[in-house]
């Protein structure tokens, strides 16, 4: 089991597979093979409560998959070792839990962002980031700085000449 | 007021991140505009860009916006130019464009381009300056020869895609083919079909060997049935195939190993070529054609009659058919029954401007839309057209996005009852929402431009050739069609009132283009003073009226670099050809002196 401490001083005791999700936490394992306790200072524990119960559910249904296709190969019937619980959600497509699970309001979509980035979750940050593009799609420029709280920095010569630009040049 | 959020503050790399599953263009310009951090990091990250007027933007200009441009699709001539209204020498070089992606863009990997001018230089250039290039797509191109292409092949060692599609083509022998480098085994497709000249069929047969992952190889008349049974032998992933010549004798070992090759071919999706075909060879054809969603028969004169009959038969899941006009009314019928996936089909004329006996009518088309539902896409060139078979069609299949007819007979009535062709067009754009681009013939008055106006609501691109009563015509389009991209006009009587109605609408337009109509010289400047962001541009070629003008001192044309003074006292002349475009890049600097702009 690793600890990991909130940047607000939460601890949370996770299975080193699980922390392991994170390139980073990765690396630092791998650096010090010892080391039980990590810190981190950019990660609050409401965010982190969110990027660990990712984690988990990557990590146990990648686990199940190869627990149940060893079974599969060693006995050729059902995965009858695979513990209940998993099998439960094995049912349902891991593609359709990351879309429930990103389901949230755009504060807490901005925090994962921010902690799958900083923590270098490649699977979360995939996620969160395809999810903040899709609110994007379709919109107008207006429409994606009010959505965003974006002020618009341009001079108005500069915003009309992009703004000519665009549709006429590069359609 | 409420702090800037947190997304203004995200690392680049972040928003790069976001940016990179925005995939449209619309979306990728639309985030360009929203914040000048935004802005930067949109330009830096931009890999694609669509250009549909080469003049529309300086080519320095959008090198320097996206440096990292990795695909780049370039149009250059009008439409028009596709029948020949556009004179040899108008422009849409590829150079300046090449060069500038030369100086800054060196990860550029794949260039479309069509109806642009490349010469041998410009492909020279750009085998040497991109070191991971690897798609070059050139359709409807002319101004290079196979010296050009050697340079490709020869420096381009990634290439996978080398599709040159209806090129006027220089030919100087067959060593092109023989410069693919030995390491070059990365090609996915390969398409020299529109090159006249003779293939070095052993040079080809070692590049399609060394090169697994080929996928489509569409090849030119030159290429014997000995050749294509060893190439299909070699790619059992095909999927794509133009054949060349199908000529071979009943038994012949040529025929029984083609025959087997096309046997093993399972992957087989699109068919074309058939220059040339004895019978025989069709037989061998049968069996890829259940898989066959694609076939374009439009080179394959001699297909028809029993022949077509039997092949069309055996194309069950056909989406897509490209078939000459010599099939007939017959040919159609069958195509109607047999092809109930049918959504895309294009019926040229196999003699251009001359009624042949066996030719397409009102009632082959009408035969296609009662059998094929999912019909959505049509190009037709046909010799007679009714309004009641306009109507059916447009009620048979209510999906079409793109509908072009050509009735080869300008200004024909329908002739049942002898009466314009109004309602006929009028109901296939009352009935087909989602139509964008259509193309309209036929004796046609002032009220079929009153329907597209009041229910073409997502036209993009309209084509009229000898159509209209007047001025009005044209504005009920301008007033009408509020997502018109590309308005072409040719021999309709709009003059000067419509070209000025609204000339606001020309800078939501890609372009313009009127041959052959009333403008007037004195319409044109009135157009090109007022809106200064358009390319007014005429297209004077010296033909005998204005050699005969000139001689009369009628027309007084100062050469002065680009600024050809128009100032005389015949501004009421007419003008031949305007070509009126909106471009961020000022007047263009390659113009012909045929070319004048305003």
């Amino acid at each position: 089991m690793i600890t990991l401490t909130s940047s607000d001083g939460v601890q949370f005791d996770v299975r080193e597979a699980v922390a392991k999700e994170s390139q980073i936490i990765r690396d630092m394992i791998q650096d010090d093979c010892v080391i039980t306790n990590i810190p981190l200072a950019n990660v609050n524990h409401k965010i982190l409560s969110i990027v660990l119960e990712y984690c988990q559910m990557h990590v146990d249904k990648t686990e199940m998959e190869v627990n149940a296709s060893k079974h599969q190969t060693t006995t050729g019937e059902g995965s009858s070792s695979v513990p209940v619980a998993l099998k439960v959600s094995s049912n349902k497509n891991l593609n359709d839990w990351d879309k429930e699970f990103i389901n949230v309001d755009l504060d807490t979509l901005y925090d994962l962002i921010l902690a799958a980035n900083y923590l270098n979750i490649s699977g979360l940050l995939n996620l969160t980031t395809q999810a903040a593009a899709d609110i994007i799609k379709g919109k107008t420029t207006e429409e994606i700085r009010a959505t965003f709280n974006i002020k618009n920095d341009f001079t108005p010569e500069e915003e009309a000449a992009i703004r000519k630009e665009n549709p006429w040049a590069f359609e | 007021m409420k702090v800037q959020s947190a997304m203004f503050y995200f690392p680049e790399e972040v928003i790069e991140h976001i940016f990179s599953f925005l995939t449209s263009h619309h979306d990728r310009n639309t985030v360009s505009t929203v914040c000048k951090a935004w802005y930067k990091i949109e330009r830096l990250s931009r890999r694609e860009v669509f250009v549909g007027n080469c003049y529309a933007v300086r080519p320095d200009r959008a090198a320097a916006r996206f440096p990292g441009l990795q695909a780049l699709s370039l149009k250059g001539k009008p439409h028009f130019a596709d029948f020949d209204l556009v004179p040899p020498d108008w422009g849409g070089l590829a150079g300046p464009w090449i060069e500038a992606m030369a100086r800054s863009c060196p990860n550029l990997e794949e260039l479309r381009m069509k109806r642009m001018v490349v010469s041998d230089e410009s492909l020279e250039l750009l085998a040497h300056a991109f070191p991971n290039f690897k798609a070059l797509v050139l359709v409807s191109c002319d101004g290079f020869s196979t010296d050009g292409l050697v340079a490709v092949a020869r420096n381009c060692k990634s290439l996978r895609e080398l599709d040159l599609q209806e090129n006027e083509i220089e030919d100087r022998g067959p060593r092109w083919l023989n410069s693919f480098l030995d390491s070059c085994t990365s090609l996915v497709s390969l398409n020299f079909a529109c090159l006249k000249g003779e293939i070095n069929v052993k040079s080809l047969e070692r590049l399609v060997c060394r090169c697994p992952n080929l996928k489509s190889i569409r090849l030119n008349r030159a290429i014997p049935v000995e050749t294509l049974a060893k190439i299909i032998n070699q790619c059992p992933n095909l999927e794509d195939l133009g054949t060349g010549s199908l000529i071979a004798d009943h038994f012949s070992e040529a025929y029984i190993s083609l025959a087997g090759a096309l046997q093993k071919c399972k992957k087989l999706k699109s068919l074309s070529g058939f220059w040339d075909v004895s019978p025989l060879c069709l037989l061998a054809v049968y069996p890829v054609c259940a898989n066959l969603t694609g076939l374009n028969l439009s080179y394959a004169p001699t297909v028809q009659g029993q022949d077509f009959v039997n092949l069309i038969q055996h194309c069950m899941k056909l989406q897509r058919l490209w078939v000459l006009d010599s099939i007939g009314d017959k040919g159609l019928a069958v195509v109607a029954s047999a092809c109930k996936e049918l959504q895309e089909l294009r019926v040229f004329p196999s003699e251009p401007f001359v009624g042949g006996p066996a030719t397409v009518t009102e009632e082959g088309l009408v035969a296609i839309s009662s059998g094929c539902p999912k019909l959505n896409s049509l190009l037709y060139f046909c010799h007679s057209m009714t309004n009641s078979a306009l109507i059916t069609v447009s009620k048979n299949c209510p999906n079409f996005t793109r509908f072009r007819l050509c009735i080869l007979e300008p200004r024909k009535p329908d002739p049942v009852t002898n009466e314009p062709l109004d309602e006929g067009f009028g109901a296939v754009v009352k009935t087909c929402k989602n139509l964008r681009r259509f193309s309209i013939s036929g004796l046609l008055t002032d009220q079929v431009f009153y329907y597209i106006g009041k229910y073409a609501k997502a036209l993009e691109m309209l084509s009229i050739a000898f159509a209209g009563d007047g001025d009005q015509g044209m504005m009920y389009i301008l007033n009408g069609c509020k997502n018109l991209r590309k308005l072409e006009i040719r021999d309709c009587p709009f003059g000067d009132a419509a070209l000025l109605a609204d000339v606001t609408k020309y800078e939501t337009m890609r372009s313009l283009w009127m041959s052959s109509c009333d403008v007037s010289l004195r319409g044109c400047k009135a157009l090109a003073a007022k809106m200064p962001r358009l390319n007014v541009e005429l297209i004077n070629e010296r033909d005998a009226e204005m050699e005969e003008n000139l001689n009369n001192g009628v027309v007084d044309v100062i050469t002065n670099g680009n600024n050809k003074n128009l100032n005389n006292g015949n501004d009421e002349r007419k003008v031949e050809k305007l070509y009126v475009y909106r471009t961020v890049g000022g007047p263009r600097s390659d113009a012909p002196d045929f070319v004048w702009t305003l």
